[in-house]
C-alpha cells in the first residue's frame, strides 16, 4: 500500500514538522510511505491513499488544503481551531469573500456580518480574540475521508460539527530523551513553562501566580523558554502586575538541545492553555517522557492527561489561586513530584511509544484506504442475502441487522 | 445453570478446538450443567467473506431458548466470541491467527492490496468488539494470552484445559516416534520426515489427518521412508491410547502453537515430547531435559533429540514422569470451577 504523505517537514520551524520527522521512518518501516515535496499539488503516480497533516498555521499548511481540495484523504487534524489557517487562506490571499463564505457557512448570517466587520477593521481579527467561537474546519472536515485525531476533545468536537466518517484517535509520539546534563540555572525548585510567551498560555496568570509561590518559597525559580509573541510586552506585564521578576530567568527561542537541557533542569513543568485550538502540546509530551510532574490547564486534550501526571488548573476565575495551590504542592512536595514524574514516565512508555504510534496509524491508514470497499462488500452480501428470503429496506429486520453491522463496526 | 458453548464448525474437519470444545459440554453436563453446544458453520474465504460469515454470530439471539432462559454462553475462538450474551465468558482457544502473527508469512491469508489490509484489520476490530465484551476472560496458554494482550491490549487469565478422555497409560518404550497432530502445514510434520530421513534408524508413526497430507505421503516417497514412516490416518480413541503407550516419545513441535493438547495426552501416557524452540504453548510445559527435549527447528536437531531420548531409556521415563507430574494438575474440576466463577 503507497500512501503519500502531506507535512511540513524539517527545516521549518514547527511542531508538526518535528512531529512528523519523527514519526517518518517508523511509519516507512511498516509501510511504503513517501512524502509529497511542499507545494505539490498531486501524490505520486500509484498512490492508495492521501494524507494530510493540518495545523493553524496558514504558511506551514496553505499549501496541504490546496492539495487536499484537488484530492480528498485522511486528515491528521493537529488542531480543531483552524481560523488562523481559513484567514491565511482568503483574507491572506486577497480573497475576502472566501472568508466572508466560510464565516456564513459555519456562523449563518451573523457569521458573514462579522466577517464584514473583520475586513473593515471595525473588529480585531477573530482568529485572535475569538477563534474558539468560530473554528472554521468545516472544510477540511467536509474533505477528509478519515480522520486522525490526538484526543477525544477533538473527536467530540468534529462530531459535534457534522463530521460523521471515520475517526482514529492515536496518541502523540513521545521524543526519545537525549542524554544530555541539566543546564544550569537558578531555583530551588525550578518551575518552567516551554513555548510561545503569550496570554493564551496564561503567562500573565503564572507570573501572579509564581509571585505568590515565591513570597513564601524564596528559593523557587521560574523559567520562561519561548519567543515572546508580537503584542506582548513581558515587562510592562510584570509592571502592571507589580511584579519584580524576582526568580525570573527568561530564554528566548532555542535550539533543540538546549530546549532538552532546560527541560531535564526543570523539577515541574508547567503547561497552561486557554484558548485551546484543540492542540496537542509537544513539550508536554516531552516533560512525559522525562518524567516531569506537570501542571497542565483544564481544558481539551490537557485535561485528557490521566489525573497521576497532570494537576489540572481550570480556567475560571479562581485560576490564579487555583495554579497557586498547585504550584506549592508542587515546590514543598519533592515525594509528590516524584510519584507523579514516574507515573508520567510510565505513561509516556505504554501509551505514547513510537512504535505503538506507527501501528495505530497504519491500522488507520489500511482501514482509510480499503475499508470503504470492505464495507461494500460486507453490506452487498449481507443485503442479499437477506432480500433473498424476503427481507426489504426499512423493515424492521433491516433495521436490526443494520444495527448490529454498525456495533461490529462492518458499516450498516 | 444452562449453559450454551459456542463454537464455530468447518464442515469435515476436526480439530483440538472441536475436542475441547465438546469436552467442555460433557464435562459441565457430568457437574449438573444443562450445558449444550450451538455451532455455526464457518469459511473464511475470499475476500470479506471472513467477516460476513463473522457477523452471523451477531444475530444470533442466544439469551433464551424455547422459553428458558440461557444463563452463560462460553465461547472459545474466533468468530464465536462476537455472539451477544449479558454474560459471555470466553475461554480462548485462539484468535484469527491470519489476521495477527501469521500475516505476511507462508500462512497467512491477506495480501498487499488496500481491501485485504483492511479486512485484516477489521477482523481486529471484531476481537476488540467481540472480546472486550467478555464479562471474564481466559486464555488456554500464556502464549494465547501474551497474543492477546499484544494484539488487542485485553487482558486474559491462563487457565489451560485438561487433554481429551483417553485409557491413558504407558506399556513401555516401544521403537517408534509418536506424531499426534492434524496434518496441515503449521504443523511442521515435514520436520519430522525430513529428521527421519536424516536418521535411518529412526521410526515414526504420524497419527491425525488433513490438507497436508498428499505433499507429506509425497516428501515419504521422495525420501525413500516408506517402511520407517506409517501414515495412521485419524485412529480410533483405543488405538490412539496404544500408541501413546507404546511410543518411546512424542514429537509436538507446530509453528507458535497456541496451546498444544499433545504434550498434554503425551505426559499422561508417560511419554516424553521433542518440541521445537518456536513452538509456542507446548514450551509452556515441555523443557528441555525436564519434561523433554527442545531443539531448534532443524531436521538433525530433532534426529539426534530423538535418537537421544530412544537410548537414554531411564532418563526419557523420567521426563515422561515429570510431564505426567503436570498433566495430571489440569483437571476438568479445577478448570470448570474457574470458568463459571
Amino acid at each position: 500500500m503507497k500512501v503519500a504523505l502531506f507535512s511540513p517537514m524539517p527545516p521549518e520551524r514547527s511542531g508538526i514538522a518535528d512531529y512528523s520527522a519523527l514519526l517518518l521512518p517508523a511509519l516507512q518501516a511498516r509501510c511504503e510511505v513517501a512524502v509529497v515535496k511542499r507545494a505539490a499539488r498531486k501524490p505520486p503516480r500509484g498512490t492508495d491513499l492521501c494524507v494530510y497533516h493540518i495545523g493553524n498555521n496558514p504558511e506551514a499548511h496553505g499549501w496541504i488544503v490546496e492539495a487536499l481540495r484537488r484530492t480528498p484523504g485522511v486528515v491528521v487534524l493537529h488542531d480543531f481551531v483552524l481560523h488562523h489557517l481559513v484567514a491565511g487562506l482568503t483574507i491572506g490571499r486577497r480573497d475576502g469573500h472566501g472568508y466572508l463564505d466560510a464565516m456564513e457557512r459555519e456562523g449563518g448570517v451573523v457569521g458573514r456580518l462579522l466577517g464584514h466587520a473583520v475586513l473593515d477593521k471595525r473588529i480585531p481579527p477573530l482568529w485572535e480574540n475569538r477563534p474558539e467561537d468560530f473554528h472554521l474546519a468545516g472544510e477540511v472536515l467536509g474533505l477528509a475521508t478519515g480522520l486522525i485525531v490526538h484526543s477525544r476533545y477533538v473527536e467530540d468536537r468534529a462530531h459535534a460539527a457534522g463530521y460523521d466518517g471515520p475517526v482514529w484517535t492515536v496518541p502523540h509520539p513521545a521524543f526519545p530523551v537525549p542524554d544530555l546534563q541539566p543546564a544550569d540555572v537558578a531555583g530551588e525548585p525550578l518551575l518552567a513553562t516551554f513555548g510561545n510567551v503569550n496570554t493564551s498560555k496564561r503567562i500573565p496568570q503564572l507570573l501572579e501566580a509564581f509571585a505568590r509561590v515565591r513570597r513564601r518559597n524564596e528559593a523557587s525559580g521560574l523559567l520562561l523558554v519561548g519567543a515572546t509573541s508580537p503584542g506582548f510586552d513581558l515587562d510592562r506585564r510584570l509592571q502592571r502586575l507589580g511584579l519584580d521578576g524576582a526568580g525570573l530567568v527568561r530564554e528566548g527561542y532555542v535550539d533543540e538541545r538546549r530546549l532538552w537541557q532546560l527541560m531535564i533542569a526543570a523539577d515541574v513543568h508547567v503547561s497552561l492553555r486557554s484558548p485551546t485550538m484543540g492542540e496537542t502540546s509537544g513539550t508536554a509530551i516531552r516533560a512525559l517522557s522525562l518524567g516531569k510532574p506537570l501542571i497542565v490547564s483544564d481544558v481539551g486534550w490537557f485535561a485528557e492527561l490521566p489525573d497521576d501526571v497532570a494537576l489540572k488548573v481550570p480556567v475560571d476565575e479562581q485560576e490564579v489561586e487555583t495554579l497557586t495551590a498547585a504550584l506549592e504542592l508542587l515546590a514543598t512536595r519533592p515525594d509528590v513530584r516524584d510519584a507523579m514524574g514516574s507515573a508520567a514516565r510510565s505513561l509516556a512508555e505504554r501509551e505514547h511509544d513510537l512504535g505503538r504510534v506507527a501501528d495505530l496509524y497504519v491500522a488507520a491508514f489500511e482501514l482509510a484506504a480499503g475499508g470503504g470497499a470492505v464495507s461494500d462488500s460486507v453490506l452487498r452480501e449481507v443485503s442479499e442475502a437477506g432480500a433473498g428470503i424476503g427481507i426489504t429496506a426499512g423493515s424492521a429486520e433491516a433495521q436490526e441487522i443494520a444495527a448490529r453491522l454498525a456495533e461490529a463496526d462492518l458499516g450498516g | 445453570m444452562r449453559i450454551a458453548v459456542v463454537r464455530p464448525q468447518v464442515p469435515f474437519a476436526r480439530g483440538g478446538a472441536e475436542i475441547f470444545s465438546d469436552a467442555l459440554v460433557e464435562e459441565l453436563q457430568a457437574r449438573g450443567h444443562e450445558a449444550d453446544s450451538v455451532t455455526v458453520p464457518f469459511k473464511w474465504y475470499p475476500g470479506a467473506r471472513v467477516l460476513t460469515q463473522a457477523f452471523l454470530w451477531r444475530l444470533l439471539d442466544l439469551t433464551e431458548a424455547d422459553g428458558k432462559r440461557i444463563d452463560m454462553v462460553v465461547a472459545t475462538k474466533f468468530p464465536s466470541y462476537l455472539v451477544r450474551h449479558p454474560e459471555k465468558r470466553v475461554w480462548l482457544v485462539h484468535q484469527f491467527r491470519q489476521a495477527y502473527e501469521l500475516d505476511r508469512t507462508d500462512l497467512g491469508q491477506f495480501g498487499e492490496s488496500p481491501e485485504d489490509r483492511a479486512i485484516r484489520r477489521q477482523v481486529q476490530q471484531l476481537d476488540r468488539i467481540g472480546l472486550g465484551e467478555a464479562t471474564r476472560l481466559f486464555a488456554t496458554s500464556q502464549n494465547v494470552a501474551g497474543r492477546l494482550e499484544r494484539a488487542t491490549g485485553l487482558v486474559a487469565e491462563v487457565l489451560p484445559h485438561p487433554a481429551q478422555e483417553l485409557s491413558y497409560r504407558n506399556d513401555g518404550s516401544g521403537d517408534f516416534l509418536l506424531s499426534v497432530n492434524r496434518l496441515d502445514r503449521a504443523k511442521r510434520i515435514d520436520l519430522l520426515l525430513e529428521a527421519a530421513a536424516a536418521e535411518p534408524s529412526l521410526r515414526v508413526v504420524v497419527a491425525g489427518d488433513g490438507p497436508d497430507r498428499p505433499r507429506l505421503e509425497q516428501l515419504v516417497r521422495d525420501h525413500g521412508l516408506d517402511g520407517r514412516v506409517r501414515f495412521a490416518g485419524r485412529v480410533p480413541a483405543d488405538e490412539l491410547a496404544t500408541l501413546y503407550a507404546t511410543c518411546f516419545a512424542t514429537y509436538y513441535a507446530p509453528i507458535d502453537e497456541d496451546f498444544g493438547l499433545g504434550p498434554y495426552e503425551s505426559f499422561l501416557s508417560g511419554k516424553p515430547v521433542i518440541t521445537a524452540t518456536d513452538a509456542g504453548g507446548p514450551l509452556e510445559v515441555v523443557r528441555d531435559g525436564t519434561t523433554g527435549r527442545v531443539v531448534p527447528p532443524v531436521a538433525s536437531a530433532v534426529a539426534s533429540a530423538a535418537v537421544w531420548l530412544r537410548e537414554h531409556s531411564s532418563e526419557a521415563a523420567a521426563f515422561g514422569r515429570a510431564g505426567n507430574a503436570i498433566a495430571i494438575s489440569v483437571t476438568w474440576d479445577r478448570a470448570i470451577g474457574r470458568l463459571l466463577s
